[in-house]
């Protein structure tokens, strides 16, 4: 069967191919960007294609799950008592979790959420499905191809038992599957989890329980393994057990190609990782905001001032200090600035989010890519930080740093843990400095290079201005605007899916960027 | 759910008679007595039948001090902050580090073991010295574990974060800490507004029901709370005792790839109730624990691991139709 798809360039294109276009009990595929149209894999070609265990124990063995459920007693069935693939984990989120209960927000669409693994092991789990029931069949499932290296994604449809093989990994990164399809948010092929680190907004986690008065009663899901017992698991869980190891996998593998090849054609996709904000992951304090009371500081995100992740964790350079800002100040600027959320239908909710100041941070997968750009020797680290000290007060969205995407090589050449890029980018953008007006990115690349002892300095200048604005209220209003401008931004992206993402203000939607001083500009 | 006659020891570790038994569970009973007097939802498991329709919820968390997380300004502070005392190690779960003459970390041992259980042992002088020797070494005195007749919890054996610990000193670890909380926690709670307070680290702070910066005290507190709120009743699950959960090891690395968790021991409890265990590398192997690394970085710490333990307590939840009331806050 072959048909067309007259589908938009989205994950959506799979849930809106009406169920005729699907032939039941077959494996289809349709990756957007190199298919234009839906069609019925042949035994031989998934065989060829699918090497991922949810292929090679279920669809290729003529074994088609109808639901989310469905996959998990399937995987039980074709595997023995203590294989791995039945060893499950499952974790809850749903970006309205943490709305109070009552009457109103009874109708409210919390937008709960499982994803499900199995086969967690040192390098995370095999097998990853998300679905908003057992239930449903709705399902988009990753599963890791050991013989190809990569995750497979797949997507199921309605109440259809046909399964649609959306691509691989490498889809993620090369021609015209790039950002189609699943890669519209899983923007370099890899696991997805925006809220990757404590205190984990808008998942189970030990920070904010998922309560189960929360949970959807039709059809009912208290009682369900899913959430009983051990299950939910926390998001503490899943980062470490699978989101981080998981990405790093990905990289891992997609860096052993570059190696092996000797040749990477297209750098610049790896240093789009480095220096632009393909994606994001979202931070925010450890506080909960109604927890927030006068009388004590506010812990703020570090990364939301500094890319500690990479310039500290990776780098070596200066640690930041403890950025705060007193509770009153904060208390005052909720009133100020009219901080409520919205949710999809338009409802307010007075306040922050659940915990206070979430703010857009530089994605782990882009910290990933660097770190391996590092240990493979594509990047040096001399490189890496002058690179990443350009603009260095705007960890996220800076086009200063973006603007050296023009002088990364077409190509270079890589072996024994070195490669001939560092050289050549540099070179290239100090060849271009001196045409380029006062201030520009390449300039000031440029005195960064012939002067790398001073970069310690520069980052203690600027935690000590910051340190300073805090200390007041203006100079943390600054923060709250520029705070908004991020997260207008990250509304755009796609792994902005609900309006209940972030909070909401009445601050003039405008560009602004954070400068060395510590304050805030308008641009 | 049989009948409970008695509290069981902590992982249901042996005990040399029916004496020995009806002692600790005395003891528990005596701290679950006091409780239920006081907070109607929290009811006594040994009481009379529990109930075919019991639910048991468990409630997991990172034995990595949340209380640290605040101030840490990067990730080497932050372990070595949590190295540094067993006073931060307030997670109901604390470690110490072995390191061979390199300075190069040997063996981490955590252990969930409440102090309760050792002053259970302390009735037998002997008993309790042997299960030092077991546990810590066998260099152990008498005179160092009891002193003027009463043992000495922070003897000079168990208050470092260096060798090998015996079990829970933090002030904060007790199971009657944990008892407490859970306990309290039943109680529905409302602001100056008369709005509910259900969100976990609010709570906390409205009931004064522990430390709000803990990952374990709001957690217990919100999941007891959210119970209580349907007129459920609330207790813990026998054996009664705090347990280590689990080593996750994704991101874990050894120099000749063999699988990280192996390398995990149980000491003491058995796999559903696990209340100490280590990780070390065998001597037939040509590498340590520090040679091991972590998300790309070698140990060098015990709260790298620590980061990567979770803890749990398992509660009871017993459909009921009790109809409480909201309290105001109290703290």
């Amino acid at each position: 069967m072959t048909t067309r798809a007259s589908s938009p360039p989205t994950c959506a294109a799979f849930r809106q191919l009406p169920p005729g276009m699907l032939q039941p009990d077959a494996v289809h595929r349709l990756v957007l960007g190199e298919d234009d149209a839906v069609r019925v894999l042949s035994a031989e070609e998934a065989a060829a294609e699918l090497g991922d265990p949810f292929a090679t124990h279920l669809l290729l063995r003529g074994v088609f799950p109808r639901t989310a459920g469905d996959v998990l007693t399937a995987l039980d069935r074709a595997t023995p008592v203590g294989h791995p693939l039945r060893e499950e984990l499952v974790f809850l989120l749903g970006e309205g979790s943490q709305l109070p209960t009552g009457a109103a927000t009874a109708a409210v669409d919390r937008r709960l959420r499982f994803l499900v693994t199995r086969g967690v092991g040192a390098e995370g789990a095999d097998v990853l499905l998300s679905a908003a029931h057992p239930g449903s069949g709705d399902v988009e499932l990753m599963a890791w191809d050991r013989r190809a290296g990569g995750f497979n994604f797949y997507q199921s449809v309605g109440d259809s038992t046909a399964w649609v093989f959306a691509g691989n990994s490498r889809h993620a990164l090369r021609g015209p599957s790039q950002g189609r399809g699943p890669f519209e948010s899983h923007l370099s092929g890899t696991v997805v989890m925006k809220e990757l680190r404590s205190p984990w907004l808008h998942w189970h986690s030990q920070a904010a329980n998922v309560l189960p008065s929360v949970l959807p009663a039709d059809p009912p899901l208290v009682g369900h393994p899913w959430v009983t017992a051990r299950n939910p698991q926390g998001a503490d869980i899943c980062e470490l057990a699978v989101a981080r190891p998981g990405i790093d996998r990905w990289t891992r593998a997609r860096f052993k190609r570059l190696v092996e090849a000797g040749v990477v054609d297209d750098p610049g996709r790896v240093l789009v990782q480095v220096l632009d904000t393909p994606s994001v992951n979202i931070i925010a304090s450890n506080r909960e905001s109604r927890d927030v009371v006068a009388g004590g500081p506010l812990v703020l995100p570090q990364t939301f001032f500094v890319d500690s992740e990479a310039l500290t964790e990776v780098l070596g350079l200066p640690a930041p200090p403890r950025f705060a800002v007193a509770a009153e100040t904060y208390l005052r600027s909720l009133r100020t600035f009219d901080v409520h959320q919205e949710d999809d239908d338009g409802a307010r909710y007075a306040g922050d989010a659940h915990f206070a100041f979430a703010v857009p941070e530089r994605a782990f997968e882009d910290q990933a890519v660097l770190r391996q750009a590092l240990a493979t020797g594509l990047l040096s680290d001399r490189l890496a930080a002058c690179l990443l000290m350009v603009d260095f007060p705007n960890p996220v969205f800076s086009p200063r740093r973006a603007a050296l995407l023009a002088h990364v090589p077409p190509r270079a050449r890589i072996s024994d843990g070195s490669s001939d890029l560092p050289d050549a980018m540099a070179d290239a953008i100090l060849a271009a400095a001196p045409d380029t007006p006062a201030g520009s990115p390449e300039r000031e690349f440029a005195e960064l290079w012939d002067d790398v002892a001073s970069l310690g300095d520069r980052l203690r200048a600027y935690y000590a201005a910051v340190t300073g604005r805090l200390g007041s209220p203006t100079g943390f209003d600054d923060y709250v605007r520029l705070a908004d401008s991020r997260r207008r931004r990250v509304r755009q992206m796609p792994v902005s899916e609900s309006s209940l993402l972030f909070a909401r203000t009445n601050v003039p939607p405008r560009e602004r960027r954070m400068t060395a001083d510590g304050t805030v500009v308008e641009v | 759910m049989p009948i409970l006659t008695r509290y069981d020891t902590p992982a249901r570790l042996p005990e040399p008679t029916d004496g020995h038994r009806d002692a600790w569970s005395s003891r528990v009973g005596g701290i679950v007595a006091a409780l239920t007097a006081e907070h109607p939802q929290f009811f006594d498991p040994t009481a009379g039948e529990v109930g075919s329709d019991v639910q048991a919820p468990v409630v997991a968390w990172t034995a990595f001090p949340a209380t640290l997380l605040e101030d840490a300004t990067s990730e080497e502070q932050r372990w070595a902050a949590a190295d540094a005392s067993r006073d931060v190690q307030d997670e109901y779960c604390e470690w110490s580090v072995e390191r061979d003459d390199e300075g190069v970390v040997t063996r981490v041992t955590f252990t969930t073991e409440v102090p309760e259980y050792f002053h259970h042992l302390a009735r037998d002088p002997d008993r309790l010295l042997a299960t030092y020797r077991e546990l810590v070494g066998p260099d152990v005195r008498p005179e160092d574990l009891v002193v003027d007749g009463r043992y000495q919890p922070r003897n000079v054996h168990n208050r470092s974060t260096t060798g090998r610990l015996a079990h829970l000193v933090q002030d904060s670890n007790t199971l009657e800490a944990a008892l407490r909380l859970a306990a309290q926690a039943t109680v529905l709670r409302e602001d100056a507004d008369g709005h509910p307070v259900t969100s976990a680290m609010a709570l906390v702070r409205c009931g004064r029901l522990g430390d709000h910066r803990r990952n374990s005290d709001p957690q217990i507190a919100a999941a007891v709370n959210d119970a209580a709120a349907t007129g459920a009743e609330i207790s813990l699950q026998d054996p009664v005792g705090i347990y280590i959960d689990r080593l996750v090891i994704g991101g874990m690395e050894t120099p000749d790839h063999e699988d990280p968790g192996t390398f995990w021991t149980v000491e003491r409890g058995d796999a559903q109730h696990v209340l100490r265990a280590s990780y070390a590398v065998p001597p037939d192997r040509p590498y340590r624990v520090g040679d091991i690394t972590v998300a790309g970085r070698p140990i060098r710490f015990g709260a790298q691991l620590a980061d990567r333990v979770s803890v749990r307590l398992t509660a009871l939840v017993r459909p009921a139709d009790h109809r409480p009331e909201r309290r105001p806050c109290t703290g």
